[in-house]
């Protein structure tokens, strides 16, 4: 992950549900009321790059200004149905950058089994994309829905491999090179 | 996308790179020595048999001055008892057939005799082993013993392909050839899509897979997909790795000082 890389930059903005320890003033700006203080046990919705510098002072044990909490992208629900079936699940709609986030807030959340879950839900929709991307008529019958669901990691596999797969048949002339 | 190309090395550069291979051939005309940075070419005086690099044979046989005898696999025959191996044997369900035995190695017939590699010098005297593409796996007249099953170089299908296109009446029956790689092909292609459920291994410390036997066109047309799902593997990983480090650090830093090395060393193995 570079600094210019755009990906990570996108997985920063993504929003994380926050709640705030302390009355800060002059912060209204956060929930939409510019001027107004921040009142103690308000639930916003930040950025993870800002909620990340915000809760920093639970990690050092001095009183934190935010706790972190699980976003919707990863909760149990989204956990169970990942057990339950990997492949029906529409990962874009949860979060664009879905494998991304997980990452980030794996390192915030000791979370031994999402690190299992997760995995496992990698490594058989990566399967499936394997299977999509040879397929050289492109996607059929419920194959579209599961290709719209990909988020941006997975998406990036596929086009390696399909791109791979569509030099090799243009190699061996199967194909014609557009 | 700035750059391009696509990343990684592509079909035709894996092909060109195939080109290196030596493919056996019966010249129709003499032609003189010729002295190439790959090595001398011998002069070729028909109707005797010379190995040459497959790109020079391919060109002979375009201005039709040469015929090129198909390598001892790329015949029906081996090639529908490998698909065999392939698809039917049991212990090749989720591996891929053995490759041609390196030289010295012993053939997979005997599994308990020892490999014992013969060096081979280069015209300066230094040592060296041969590794393809300058292993005669494309001959016609084989290095291996005849009783060694054939077996897939590591180039096959690239030679396989241009000796189709380039050379196809130099072949025996080469629809049937051709049919018979496309199977093939197909028939490892699920193996490797299969393979993706053991590749977790490979995004953990110390581990790896497995992946003798796999052709260079093969390796080529995978290589992107396989990298991105061990490092996305390994990045979800990460944190459980951190945590796992840190949690060997601290009891090394507990017992560490009064016991001795050698035993944290073993009780950190032992978690694994």
């Amino acid at each position: 992950m570079s600094y210019y890389d755009i990906d990570s930059i996108l997985t920063d903005a993504q929003k994380l549900p926050c709640t705030f320890e302390l009355e800060v003033p002059g912060l209204g700006i956060l929930e939409g009321n510019a001027g107004e203080d921040i009142k103690a046990g308000t639930r916003i919705d930040l950025p993870l790059w800002l909620g990340e510098m915000l809760s920093i002072g639970a990690r050092l044990g001095t009183s934190r200004l935010v706790t972190l909490d699980m976003p919707e992208a990863l909760s149990e629900r989204v956990m169970n149905a990942l057990k339950a079936d990997p492949r029906t699940l529409d990962l874009r709609a949860l979060a664009p950058h879905f494998y991304n986030l997980s990452e980030r807030i794996l390192e915030l959340f000791e979370e031994e089994e999402m690190v299992d879950v997760l995995g496992d839900a990698f490594k058989k929709r990566a399967a499936d994309i394997a299977d999509h991307a040879h397929n050289s008529r492109g996607a059929v019958g419920g194959g579209v829905d599961f290709l719209r669901g990909l988020d941006e990691t997975e998406r990036q596999l596929f086009r390696v491999a399909h791109d791979r797969a569509k030099d090799m048949r243009i190699w061996t002339g199967e194909a014609k090179r557009k | 996308m700035a750059f391009p190309l696509p990343r990684g090395v592509t079909a035709s550069e894996i092909a060109f790179l195939a080109e290196m291979e030596t493919v056996t051939i019966v010249p129709r005309q003499r032609l003189e020595g010729l002295e190439l940075l790959g090595g001398p070419i011998e002069p070729l005086v028909p109707p005797r048999r010379a190995s040459l690099p497959l790109w020079l044979a391919l060109l002979l046989k375009r201005q039709r001055r040469a015929n090129i005898i198909p390598p001892t696999w790329l015949h029906p025959e081996p090639l529908a008892l490998i698909l065999e191996v392939e698809s039917q044997h049991q212990d090749y369900k989720n591996a891929f057939s053995p490759p041609p035995p390196l030289p010295g190695q012993p053939s997979i017939l005997d599994r308990d005799a020892l490999p014992s590699a013969r060096p081979q010098y280069t015209p300066d005297g230094n040592r060296y082993y041969a590794a393809p593409p300058f292993l005669h796996q494309n001959t016609a007249q084989t290095v291996a013993s005849s009783r060694d099953p054939p077996s897939l170089p590591f180039h096959w299908v690239e030679v396989g392909n241009l000796l189709l296109d380039a050379a196809s009446d130099d072949l025996v029956d080469p629809d049937q050839i051709r049919r018979l790689l496309k199977d093939l092909r197909e028939v490892r292609m699920a193996k490797m899509r299969s393979g993706v459920d053991v590749l977790d291994a490979a995004a953990t410390g110390g581990g790896g897979v497995a992946l003798t036997g796999v052709g260079s066109m093969e390796l080529g047309e995978d290589r992107g997909f396989i990298t991105g799902v061990v490092d996305g593997l390994r990045r979800i990983g990460s944190s459980k790795e951190q945590a796992r480090r840190e949690q060997m650090a601290e009891q090394r830093a507990n017992g560490g000082y009064d016991g001795t090395q050698d035993d944290d060393e073993e009780e950190d193995y032992m978690e694994f």
